[in-house]
């Protein structure tokens, strides 16, 4: 593929495959090594990435139903808790700082190695060379070494669990002097577990630079002929804007983090000022902890976005074609893509408001985070539009996208009080924050994942998931994903992160809602292991994708749900190169649904005589 | 044993679960119904209904149920700003919660494939569109500007009251130190290195400065009724975050770098219990302690900001009364920190840090229920040895 980082972008628009044909009749023997572990397909990458995002959310949630249960039932102990984590649950109860350490790792799990690199790491790359038209990413070779950075990053993770001060501690954030000292005093986990942190993600953000970089280039430059970007389903649109934002904003978490380890390994002294330690004053000097919270939620901010968006493409992909109509508003849609990004960058310092930041600063902010609530609000009007009047198919993946916006209207509503920084002196770092940013970028960045592995799973596999046990799952979530965080609104005011609140009367009142949502947090978990076993199973024995046609080569073609972009004119069978033949050309937008009483025209079909062209 | 028997159940559970699935897929195309949602889609739209009314419903019983439960209404005046804010985003949050919800689940059911077969196509309507920006935007627009002139008024350094009460607190893991003026008013100078900074004298409090010779350590903070307050925060070691849930005020005290926080409590303590005394849910027993909740209510202080392995530890008593006589009689009962000879005149170099705190408290967890009794100690031990604090050992 290496061939086509130096094609202009003429070339590939007109065609101009010279010396380097994709078809099948020229693929030499690839070894087993190259098919499935170092391949530079662009589909089997996506694969990868999926498969490891399904192992780091079992990972990830395991974490989460463990010190749920410690929440949930604070005074009883449960034996065989010690026999897998030893001296972390001595007695078969978790320790305070194994909890904390849990509830670390279930956060960089869940939001970087989950609904970053599974999410976007997996639909980036399935879908864009699909959809724009192309043969595979860029650099195929640059896109293999961003998922082996992945990997990476995932072992390194990984292994951090089974040092002996246990892994990183102190809060996903990071923040020094909690994980700025190299003092397994001060944090278990700021010892070398925190080092290991630091290189996964290092590592993670490597990966994430590589694969943002691919994209771009691929969605810029290699769109087939015809493939105007005002022709792009919007899926691509987020693909392109989340890696925009991945490669403005992680370079300043891996400066923040660089700087950090500088402080634990070297001395220095960028986040560390007048620290005394049992009464002794350290040697640390004019150093700022709150310059690192600048650096990482510069990032931090961004990367909710980097999270939600490719989610938010997928729905909108999702919603269009099993509600058989064009997404509603599509320009509104791409200017509100657009608009979140470069606000989002403006946002940053309203997770910083009781930081004794200057009020002055802090009013720009607050404006600026209200300001992103009218694209958002747009979008969601846009969606519930494409569902009026439509012919709805619910499946299971129009269900989960239905589910995505549910999620997200709960979840984004929350966040004008949060962003308003009176009242957020209040609700800082309490439950109603847990509540809002898991509703509206966990469980709904979730759905969104689901709606699009449910949805683009014959894409992958030629085969169908199952859908009985899809609806299971499905309702299973909705409502238990509401069980769990809608409740939490009302634990207002409790601060998150606490082992117990036995120590506060304040706090105290909640134990049996404790109880209720560690149950439903049980349930939940219990469902995507089913969505697991459904996914596993059905690569396997799932219902295959109905052949429509069959071509003189010997492929075969299926468009399993309908749908008018160019993935769906590939051959079944996944082929290195994706066409057999020539790449399809554009002549329309994506998104012709019940036109010219026809169930949709794809968009490699060109205008009949006199139609005029949707703009 | 038990493990294995529940590891069983599930695995078996997930088996028939996958037949269930398996067997309904191969009915189907039996059937020759293949891959068609008409059916499905009927029956999904009842239960996305189905969901959406139970979903309200639900909203309404966990207010009845979890409302009376929340934390209680402000003790400052300026949270009931705050609050107030808060109830006015509410009020058009709940509206287009309620609209887009409704609308979502609704259109699901009521144009699914199985009842309605033929889409409209309508890819875009501008004058709509203009609509939906525009309105959020007003609203928004609206909520800033409240917001902001609550903001102000709580960060306005001007219109303080010079003659605020003044209180600072010094976070460290996992206690609040709470350092009073006395009865001079004024705090003695604190000289921040190593020559003045010691086991003994943490703060680096400079004993030289008549004006630290009262000041004093307090068991719980305590404030007056409708007089200002201004807590001057700092932290020793990491992070911390200064927070009191009824008087709506959280900042964070950060090492190095002073922060402070400005207001007025409105409540004494016993004003707050005769207002719960009405509450129902308040009248309840409290199976801990035996007696009517309302009777056994405080203040208290938390920390909000990840600290440590006790960081759900760090409590602190919060008292408010009724005027400065009370609050004089209470300076009254307390002792100076400056009841021993000045530590200051320690050899230079035992003042180099000791390594690390490994004998710090590692039983915290297990001695979490006679934290109380511990607090009492530790401010005891305080009292009398002129440091500011014992290891909770």
């Amino acid at each position: 593929m290496s061939a086509h980082t130096t094609t202009t972008p003429a070339d590939v628009h007109g065609h101009v495959d010279t010396g380097h044909i994709h078809g099948h009749e020229h693929h030499h023997e690839a070894s087993w090594l190259e098919t499935y572990v170092f391949c530079q397909d662009h589909k089997t990458i996506a694969k990868q990435f999926l498969i490891t995002g399904i192992f780091w959310g079992i990972v990830g949630g395991l974490l989460s139903v463990l010190f749920r249960m410690q929440l949930g039932w604070p005074n009883e102990t449960f034996p065989f808790l010690e026999t897998f984590l030893g001296k972390w649950a001595e007695g078969g109860k978790i320790s305070n700082e194994f909890y904390l350490a849990m509830v670390t790792m279930h956060g960089t799990i869940l939001v970087f190695f989950v609904l970053t690199g599974g999410l976007s790491g997996t639909f980036a790359n399935l879908l864009i060379p699909y959809q724009v038209g192309a043969r595979d990413m860029a650099s195929g070779f640059i896109n293999m070494l961003s998922y082996w950075f992945f990997f990476s990053a995932s072992v390194v993770l990984f292994i951090s669990f089974f040092v002996q001060t246990g892994p990183a501690s102190g809060g996903w954030t990071a923040y020094p002097p909690l994980n700025g000292m190299r003092d397994v005093a001060i944090n278990k986990g700021s010892g070398l577990g925190f080092d290991l942190w630091a290189l996964a993600m290092t590592l993670f953000i490597v990966s994430s630079l590589t694969g943002g970089l691919n994209y771009v280039a691929t969605i810029l430059n290699l769109r087939t002929k015809g493939m105007s970007m005002m022709k792009l389903p919007l899926t691509v649109w987020a693909f392109l804007f989340t890696a925009v934002l991945g490669i403005l904003s992680f370079p300043a978490l891996l400066a923040g983090v660089a700087l950090l380890e500088f402080d634990r390994l070297l001395g220095t002294s960028f986040y560390l000022n007048m620290i005394v330690v049992n009464g002794h004053l350290l040697d640390y000097r004019g150093g700022s902890p709150i310059l690192f919270q600048h650096l990482f939620w510069f990032l931090g901010h961004p990367e909710v976005y980097i999270i939600i968006l490719p989610a938010m493409g997928i729905v909108s992909e999702v919603l269009a074609v099993h509600s058989r109509k064009p997404i509603f508003g599509y320009r509104a849609m791409v200017i509100s893509i657009m608009a979140i990004v470069i606000i989002s960058f403006l946002v940053w310092a309203h997770h910083m408001f009781v930081t004794g930041l200057n009020p002055n600063l802090a009013a720009v902010f607050v404006l600026f985070t209200l300001l992103i609530a009218v694209p958002s609000a747009i979008k969601v009007f846009n969606w519930i539009g494409t569902v009026w009047k439509g012919s709805v198919r619910l499946n299971p993946p129009m269900l989960f996208a239905m589910g995505f916006v549910s999620m997200f209207i709960s979840g984004g509503l929350t966040g004008l009080m949060l962003g308003n920084s009176p009242i957020d002196i209040q609700l800082h770092d309490t439950y109603f924050v847990v509540a809002h940013f898991h509703i509206v970028m966990g469980v709904a960045a979730f759905f969104g994942m689901f709606a699009g592995v449910y949805h683009w799973f014959p894409r992958f596999y030629g085969r169908f998931m199952n859908d009985t046990l899809g609806y299971i799952h499905f309702y299973v979530t909705l409502i238990g994903g509401y069980a769990i965080f809608f409740p939490m609104h009302f634990m207002t005011g409790l601060p998150r992160r606490y082992y117990t609140f036995a120590n506060f009367e304040t706090f105290n009142n909640f134990n049996f809602l404790t109880q209720f949502i560690s149950i439903a947090a049980i349930v939940v978990f219990t469902a995507q292991l089913l969505f697991v076993v459904n996914f596993f199973y059905s690569i396997f024995k799932g219902r295959k994708v109905d052949v429509e046609r069959t071509s003189e080569d010997g492929y075969t073609y299926g468009n399993p749900w309908d749908g008018a972009t160019l993935e769906w004119t590939a051959p079944i069978e996944r082929i290195h190169g994706n066409w057999p033949g020539e790449i399809p050309s554009v002549h329309r937008w994506p998104y012709d649904y019940s036109v010219n009483d026809k169930p949709y025209i794809s968009q490699d079909t060109p205008l009949a005589p006199g139609e005029v062209e949707h703009k | 044993m038990l493990g294995f028997v529940i590891f069983a159940l599930v695995v078996l559970f997930f088996t028939v679960l996958v037949l269930i699935g398996k067997t309904n897929e191969l009915s189907e195309d039996v059937a020759g119904k293949g891959m068609n949602y008409d059916a499905k889609s009927r029956w999904n739209g009842y239960f996305l209904l189905a969901f959406i009314i139970l979903f309200f419903v639900s909203i309404v019983y966990q207010f009845k149920l979890l409302a009376p439960i929340m934390i209680p209404k402000s003790a400052s005046y300026h949270g009931e700003q705050t609050d107030n804010l808060f109830y006015v985003t509410l009020f058009f949050m709940a509206i287009v919660f309620v609209l887009t919800q409704f609308a979502l689940f609704y259109f699901g059911y009521r144009y699914n494939q199985g009842v309605n077969k033929k889409a409209l196509f309508y890819s875009h309507n501008n004058k709509l569109e203009i609509i939906w920006t525009v309105i959020p935007a007003i609203v928004l627009a609206v909520l800033v500007v409240m917001g902001m002139r609550v903001w102000f008024q709580i960060f306005d350094v001007e219109s303080r009251d010079k003659n605020a009460m003044v209180v600072e607190v010094t976070a460290k893991q996992f206690q609040w130190m709470a350092r009073y003026p006395g009865p001079d008013g004024k705090f003695g100078h604190r000289i921040l290195d190593t020559a003045h900074i010691n086991p003994n004298n943490e703060l680096g409090i400079d004993w030289k400065d008549p004006n630290s010779r009262d000041d004093f350590w307090a068991d719980k903070l305590v404030f007056i009724k409708d007089k200002p307050v201004l807590v001057k925060l700092g932290a020793q070691d990491v992070i911390h975050s200064f927070y009191l849930p009824h008087f709506r005020v959280k900042m964070d005290c950060v090492p190095g770098i002073p922060t402070q926080f400005y207001f007025t409590p409105k409540y004494t303590t016993e004003e707050m219990r005769d207002y719960l005394k009405e509450l129902p849910w308040w009248q309840t027993i409290n199976p801990e302690t035996g007696e009517p909740r309302w009777k056994t209510f405080k203040y208290e202080l938390a920390c909000t900001e990840i600290c440590g392995r006790s960081h759900y530890g760090m409590q602190k008593e919060v008292v408010v009364v009724k005027d400065e006589a009370e609050y004089n009689e209470w300076v009254k009962k307390q002792t100076p920190i400056y009841t021993v000879p000045a530590p200051d005149a320690a050899p230079a170099d035992s003042l180099k840090p000791q390594g690390p705190a490994t004998t710090k408290s590692d039983k915290e967890t297990k001695e979490i229920k006679d934290k109380k009794e511990k607090t009492e100690k530790d401010v005891v031990s305080v009292l009398t040895s002129g440091s500011a604090h014992k290891s909770s050992k």
